[in-house]
């Protein structure tokens, strides 16, 4: 399943209204949740938080990419969160983050995982692309700059 | 006159639309009588690329990677039962690194008539950040590819065969 498959209006959140880390966490999974794509939000969450335990998923030039394995989904998840004014995601660059792609998989789908994730990576690499998002006015534009229209 | 499909290579990475695309192939090489492989790709390339990224840790390569070998191991034992069940025999190929290049190096090397690969993403876009693995695989190889659709009636005619 290709990255664009998962993207929708209804998982785009642009602004997101946390202002520190964890609140951002949960809030990118509470997308999910009021989307109807996943149910149990704390098992979600704690999937996460482990894999953010570790080092933190905000990159460079404020992009972060927090993901996770968990058996409370059956079927790869998307969310994208955009916060204009920056949120410190203790990033690598020290610098805030203000979009925000969250990946989840089950156990089963690692293969299909890496491949998305890659997508986001090489998305990445373009700056002028992620500003572009960054400043966009609503989700619809959001997903409109992602199918390239 | 010569047999158009003798070898066929059904590409599998565990999604269902992979999975679809097998059962096709499986009810394709019964009728036809052709030598049927199934090719799973542990997708090295994508990982380095994560690493590199810095969106993965050095132990998540390690785990990926290894969940990634154990799901090609059960992706490719569930495709040979289901070759099985229809008297199918199947050659299980599973290498690693990046997709589109081992599956092109797959069909060269087993010289393949037809490549089967399951459905791609409905949805397109033209950036060039989201490709699709078996979308560039299918441009790369000098065989003809089957592109399998429509999963409900693939499994009717999966179910039906003798």
């Amino acid at each position: 399943m290709a990255l664009l498959d998962l993207v929708s209006e209804e998982i785009v959140k642009i602004p997101l209204e946390s202002k520190d880390k964890p609140d951002t966490l949960r809030e990118l999974i509470q997308i999910l949740k009021d989307a109807g794509e996943i149910d149990d939000l704390i098992a979600v969450l704690k999937a996460v938080r482990e894999r953010e335990d570790k080092q933190s998923t905000g990159l460079e030039r404020g992009i972060a990419v927090p993901h996770g394995k968990t058996a409370a989904i059956s079927a790869m998840k998307l969310a994208i969160g955009i916060a204009p004014q920056g949120i410190d995601f203790d990033s690598l660059d020290g610098k805030l983050s203000k979009l925000f792609f969250l990946l989840l998989a089950p156990p089963n789908q690692s293969g299909p995982h890496v491949q998305a994730l890659a997508e986001i990576a090489k998305l990445a690499r373009s700056q002028a692309f992620c500003e572009a998002l960054v400043h966009a006015e609503n989700a619809r534009e959001v997903v409109k700059l992602l199918k390239g229209e | 006159m010569s047999i158009p499909i003798r070898k066929i290579m059904v590409y599998i990475d565990g999604t269902e639309q992979s999975i679809t695309a097998a059962q096709y192939a499986i009810c394709l090489a019964a009728s036809c009588g052709a030598e049927l492989f199934v090719q799973y790709v542990v997708n090295t390339r994508a990982v380095e690329e994560l690493l590199k990224a810095r969106i993965f840790l050095h132990d998540e390569q390690v785990e990926y990677e290894r969940d990634m070998e154990a799901d090609a191991q059960r992706y490719l034992d569930y495709v040979s039962g289901l070759a099985a069940r229809k008297g199918v025999a199947i050659t299980k190929k599973h290498s690693k690194g990046s997709v589109h290049k081992e599956i092109v190096d797959a069909i060269h090397e087993n010289e393949v008539d037809l490549l089967v690969i399951g459905e791609l993403s409905r949805i397109g876009s033209r950036r060039d950040e989201f490709y699709d693995e078996s979308e560039q695989a299918m441009r790369g190889v000098p065989c003809s590819v089957l592109i399998v659709k429509d999963q409900e009636r693939v499994w009717n005619m999966y179910e039906s065969m003798g």
